[in-house]
């Protein structure tokens, strides 16, 4: 027994106990509720389902107003394992109305039975029409969901126009605002413009309980949006001459590129081998893109604005233009020319033609020695003190005309082609180098490459006498009255214009007087046009056409390069001119020419090995 | 027993009390309402509801709460023993007998109404215990009544963890406040703390520390009762020595490394242990003998705590507590129920989300949300302020019930007032705790609030018994 005194303090300290009990209780909620603002998170995440209503992406025109790109209307279905019902539903009916094969609907099935509640996707890309059968047959706790998919009427322009897939780990991470199963542009104009064709996403906030069944809408539907759809654009792509260009591509490794030289507008853009754009749209999609991935002549592969070409012979142009304007050469200057061009023991061969030439028609035959001399001159120009000075100067030239840089399209994938420079050969030469090493840059060839692009791109600035608008895809894009300012601008080469009209000169001669391009002449059209034979060391020579037309006022400036084609004149000048003729007057008047080109096929040991 | 009786059997009723009572049984019947509503059932009275259910019980309670006031105060003295050996009946017939819920044989079935005689069972073991101390003879500092004590506590303990109902059983430990109150030996009270806590964290020590803390602990609690603390250090020094010699001779000439460290030290002690009995003995001191039965007791609980834990532990229960000391982490798993209690509690913020308006409880995030996990309910839509008032309210309650104890005469009714607020403040301890994560999950009820009409019975029992005897003691004395 214990006294009243002790008893007392006793008391007080089991007070103190308790008191401290509540306290410490009392004080741990508070922690929970007041000061861990993570809990509301965590609640909200427990309760709300944001449910995403997809807008229908933006459609593709081209410049007269036809699809390019059509959104068709897809729907994925879905299902709620508990309210499907205990006598079940008839799966071979489903199957058959679908198109399922039964093993995937069964096992889609054993995951949605997991948790029984919640919304599980069985499949997408139902068709409308499968959708519509579906609904007659009801069967119960299946339900579908509105999306759409790209559609291509005239199944042209893969690589142009690029493809739409599901967004992956790495998107996710840069863009936090792309979710898991949405669909972005991957490549082409889809890519470069994914910003306007997307649209907006919905969203509806439900609230759900434990078990993922929907119990309402939460705040009634106060943060709940509609989808807004995606804007459309025009693109300045001709359809027609795009499926034509396909055509005649076909069965050839290349690409050709077409501009309106007065805009800067690609009317066409091709690279072959293409692809049909709807094969990799659906459920076979997968299975399409690794084989395309997989197929050597590597058809994902935009040749038109990524590959590197040597741009042989036409690249003639670009040294005429720079001499005369470092004023070494005068259009009179003549140069002979003795089945080529020899420094001791150097010889640069040429192929048999009259001697000796002025620049016209070194020109219009493509002389080989001419430019050397050319070449030579610029680079060993007193003016300068030394070859490698003098080089710089030359490259300096080359960038102004778009080579070795990105041009600035608007095409994000574009590729810089190469112009070597003075470190590449200092390398390559251990620095013991002159005009006479590097000799064969005058006639494009060394270590030069140029995207077709590029090379389109040269036969505009040739064709406007001296400049080039920035080559663009997209004409106009809906609610939005201009494109980017850069497109608007002219830019200058570092050639002043009035030397581009001996060279024009050339051109037109090479088509309708007498030189290598005389098959491209088209009556009443004054048709300008330079051939090239880029040798290579893996194989046949590349041939490649750079023309444009009419030589006054142009309305299209084109590139043709085709890769192990032979001399220029032989694959790459028919092609373009048979869509110049097209483009300019609506008809092929040469439909024997035409059924040649078509069906001319090219053998690649390089890729089919 | 004479003076003059009151007629009226409210007269010396303590009114306040009462008062908290009714107001803590009216917000568990709203928090019920809260936890079990159903939008969309079609009759709102019909008795499928748990609130509806539990209307009747709080009826029910009110009627037994009468009762227990009807009866004289007497009768709880005499009928302490009688309803003890009941009691300790009950629990063996539902070990035998009874039905299994979550893993606990610990339940009656009638019908439709389930029994858990645990929740009658303490108000026996705290009658009993109050009948014990305040026997006249009694003297809370001699050993051989500090067994009895142990005994009354300890039967029905065993019953009931034996019934793998560990968290019910565990209440009773409870009782250590009201021994405290009587005047046990605080140095005697500590080290049963922090043996209980060492038995807890014994998953987290390796067998030498827990030995080395459990002789110190003992040592010095020994220490601090008698004094002598030259004496003590020296003991502590020399059996520290002794193993160290006893380990490294053992390595020397064993083959097989000897007894280690761990060893020699339970040797050196035990050993000295001999001696130290003798000393106390001749010394006459008595709470020497104590702390040593103590600490050879917790060494053969020690030692056997793997083997509880593995054995007599359910996976369920071995799990929250390895999740409750931070061993595991799996939050859809075993840390589910706390985690899904602690963001209803959480998201309630200051003001609460308001009447049935909490999504987790509503949406049955929160499992249990009406029986166990009720405090969700209070955190979730009345917010900081709600569990304030809440447990305000049962603060009240318990301190009003020690202030009770304090005013009896007889040492019957103060200690069983003690117990009354001992139970009382561990159910809420441990329930509200184990909600807001302070504590592991062990299914107990928080009183008068939870679901469950067997629960609430009893502590109306408990609750109006205390009341009763406060009440004669004012009916007599009303000076106090």
């Amino acid at each position: 027994m214990i006294g009243r005194e002790e008893g007392h303090v006793r008391m007080r300290t089991l007070q103190c106990v308790v008191l401290l009990v509540f306290a410490l209780l009392l004080g741990r909620a508070g922690y929970l509720q007041l000061v861990d603002r993570r809990y509301v998170e965590l609640a909200k995440a427990n309760v709300l389902r944001h449910v995403v209503q997809y807008p229908p992406r933006g459609e593709v025109f081209d410049r007269r107003g036809e699809y390019l790109v059509q959104s068709r209307e897809c729907y994925d279905l879905m299902v709620i394992s508990r309210e499907i019902g205990k006598q079940g539903f008839d799966t071979a009916r489903m199957c058959e109305v679908l198109g399922l094969p039964r093993p995937r609907l069964e096992r889609e099935l054993a995951n949605a039975r997991m948790r029984p509640r919640a919304p599980h996707l069985i499949a997408s890309y139902i068709s409308k029409e499968d959708k519509l059968r579906f609904d007659e047959c009801n069967f119960p706790g299946f339900y579908t969901v509105f999306r759409t998919v790209r559609q291509y009427p005239r199944k042209i322009g893969g690589n142009l126009l690029g493809y739409v897939g599901e967004v992956n780990a790495d998107m996710l991470k840069r863009y936090p605002s792309y979710r898991a199963g949405d669909y972005a542009g991957m490549s082409g104009v889809e890519l470069a413009y994914e910003h306007c064709l997307k649209g907006e996403k919905g969203v509806r906030i439900q609230e759900i309980d434990t078990h993922g069944a929907v119990k309402g809408s939460y705040m009634n539907g106060m943060y709940d949006s509609l989808p807004e759809p995606g804007r459309y654009l025009v693109s300045t792509i001709d359809a027609r001459l795009q499926l034509l260009g396909e055509e005649l591509m076909r069965g050839k490794v290349g690409a050709a590129v077409a501009i309106e030289p007065a805009t800067g507008e690609i009317l066409m853009m091709v690279s072959s081998p293409s692809y049909d754009p709807d094969e990799l749209v659906g459920r076979e999609r997968g299975n399409n893109y690794m084989k395309m991935l997989y197929n050597k002549r590597r058809p994902l592969f935009n040749r038109a604005v990524k590959a590197k070409y040597p741009p042989g012979s036409t690249f003639k142009l670009v040294q005429g233009l720079i001499g005369l304007q470092e004023g070494v050469l005068r259009p009179s200057d003549t140069h002979s020319c003795n089945m080529g061009y020899q420094v001791g023991r150097l010889k640069m061969a040429c192929h048999a033609h009259a001697s000796p030439l002025d620049l016209r028609f070194a020109v219009a035959t493509s002389c080989n020695a001419y430019f050397c001399y050319v070449f030579r001159d610029i680079l060993e120009n007193r003016k300068y003190g030394g070859v490698k000075e003098g080089f710089d100067t030359w490259r300096d030239y080359v960038e102004s005309f778009g080579f070795g840089r990105k041009l600035g399209s608007d095409f994000l994938d574009e590729g810089s082609g190469y112009v070597p420079d003075r470190a590449y050969y200092d390398r390559k030469y251990r620095k013991s180098w002159n005009a006479l090493t590097v000799l064969s840059l005058s006639i494009g060839q060394d270590a030069l490459g140029c995207t077709p692009l590029q090379l389109a791109n040269l036969a505009c600035i040739v064709a406007n006498r001296g400049y080039y608008y920035i080559p663009h895809i997209v004409k106009r894009i809906e609610g939005q009255d201009s494109l980017d300012r850069r497109f608007y601008e002219r830019h200058y080469t570092k050639v002043d214009p009035k030397h581009f009209e001996p060279i024009v000169e050339g051109m037109w001669r090479g088509v309708n007087v007498g030189g290598t391009s005389t098959a491209a002449r088209l009556d009443g059209w004054d048709v300008c046009g330079k051939t090239g034979t880029a040798q290579n060391p893996h194989g046949r020579d590349h041939s490649t056409f750079l023309s444009f037309a009419p030589k006054d006022n142009p309305r299209i400036a084109i590139s043709v390069y085709v890769e192990n084609g032979g001399f220029g004149a032989t694959i790459a000048l028919p092609i373009a001119s048979l869509l110049e003729e097209y483009y300019l007057t609506d008809t092929i008047r040469r439909p024997e020419l035409f059924e040649r080109v078509k069906n001319m096929q090219i053998y690649y040991p390089s890729y089919d090995r | 027993m004479t003076g003059s009786r009151n007629t009226s059997i409210f007269y010396g009723v303590d009114r306040l009390a009462v008062l908290l009572y009714a107001a803590i049984v009216a917000a568990g019947f709203f928090f019920i309402t809260a936890a079990s509503y159903e939008e969309g059932t079609g009759d709102l009275l019909s008795f499928s509801h748990f609130y509806m259910k539990q209307a009747v019980w709080i009826g029910v309670a009110g009627v037994v709460a009468l009762v227990v006031l009807l009866l004289d105060d007497r009768y709880y003295h005499m009928l302490a023993y009688p309803a003890y050996i009941g009691g300790l009946l009950l629990l063996v017939a539902a070990l035998l007998f009874g039905r299994e819920v979550n893993g606990a044989k610990a339940w009656f079935e009638f019908g439709s109404v389930r029994m858990q005689p645990v929740e009658f069972a303490k108000i026996a073991t705290a009658l009993a215990l109050a009948r014990v101390m305040s026997e006249y003879s009694f003297s809370i500092d001699r050993p051989s009544d500090l067994v009895r004590v142990g005994t009354v506590i300890c039967l029905p303990l065993a019953i009931i963890v034996l019934q793998n109902d560990t968290g019910s059983g565990i209440v009773l430990g409870s009782f250590l406040f009201v021994l405290y109150r009587e005047g046990l030996n605080k140095w005697l009270c500590i080290p049963v703390l922090l043996i209980a806590t060492l038995f807890i964290v014994s998953f987290l020590l390796s067998p030498l520390t827990l030995l080395v803390l459990s002789i110190i602990a003992c040592t010095l609690s020994e220490a601090m009762m008698n004094g002598r603390w030259r004496s003590r250090i020296i003991y502590l020094a020399t059996v520290a020595l002794a193993s160290i010699l006893l380990a490294a001779l053992t390595a020397l000439t064993m083959p097989d490394g000897g007894l280690g460290l761990y060893g020699s030290l339970l040797a050196v002690t035990l050993l000295s242990l001999v001696g130290v009995v003798i000393y106390a003995v001749r010394a006459q001191l008595g709470n020497t003998l104590l702390v040593v039965a103590l600490f050879v007791g917790s060494m053969i609980f020690l030692p056997t705590t793997d083997y509880i834990f593995n054995s007599i532990l359910k996976e369920h229960q071995r799990n929250r507590i390895l999740s409750f000391l931070g061993i595991v982490s799996d939050p859809l798993g075993t840390d589910y129920n706390v985690n899904q209690s602690k963001i209803a509690i959480g998201s309630g913020g200051f003001w609460g989300k308001g009447f049935l308006e909490g999504t987790q409880i509503k949406y049955g995030f929160v499992p249990e949300r009406h029986t166990d996990f009720i405090f969700c309910t209070v955190g979730e839509e009345w917010g900081f302020v709600g569990v304030g008032a809440v447990l305000a309210l049962l603060c009240l309650l318990i301190l009003r019930l020690m202030r009770m104890g304090e005013r009896q005469q007889e040492p019957f009714g103060r200690i069983y007032c003690y117990c009354v607020a001992a139970i009382l403040l561990f159910h809420v301890l441990v329930n509200v705790g184990m909600t807001v994560g302070l504590m592991p999950v062990m299914g107990i009820p928080l009183p008068f609030l939870s679901y469950g009409g067997s629960s609430l019975i009893a502590f109306t029992i408990l609750l109006f018994i205390a009341v009763r005897l406060d009440a004669s003691t004012r009916q007599f004395s009303p000076s106090i």
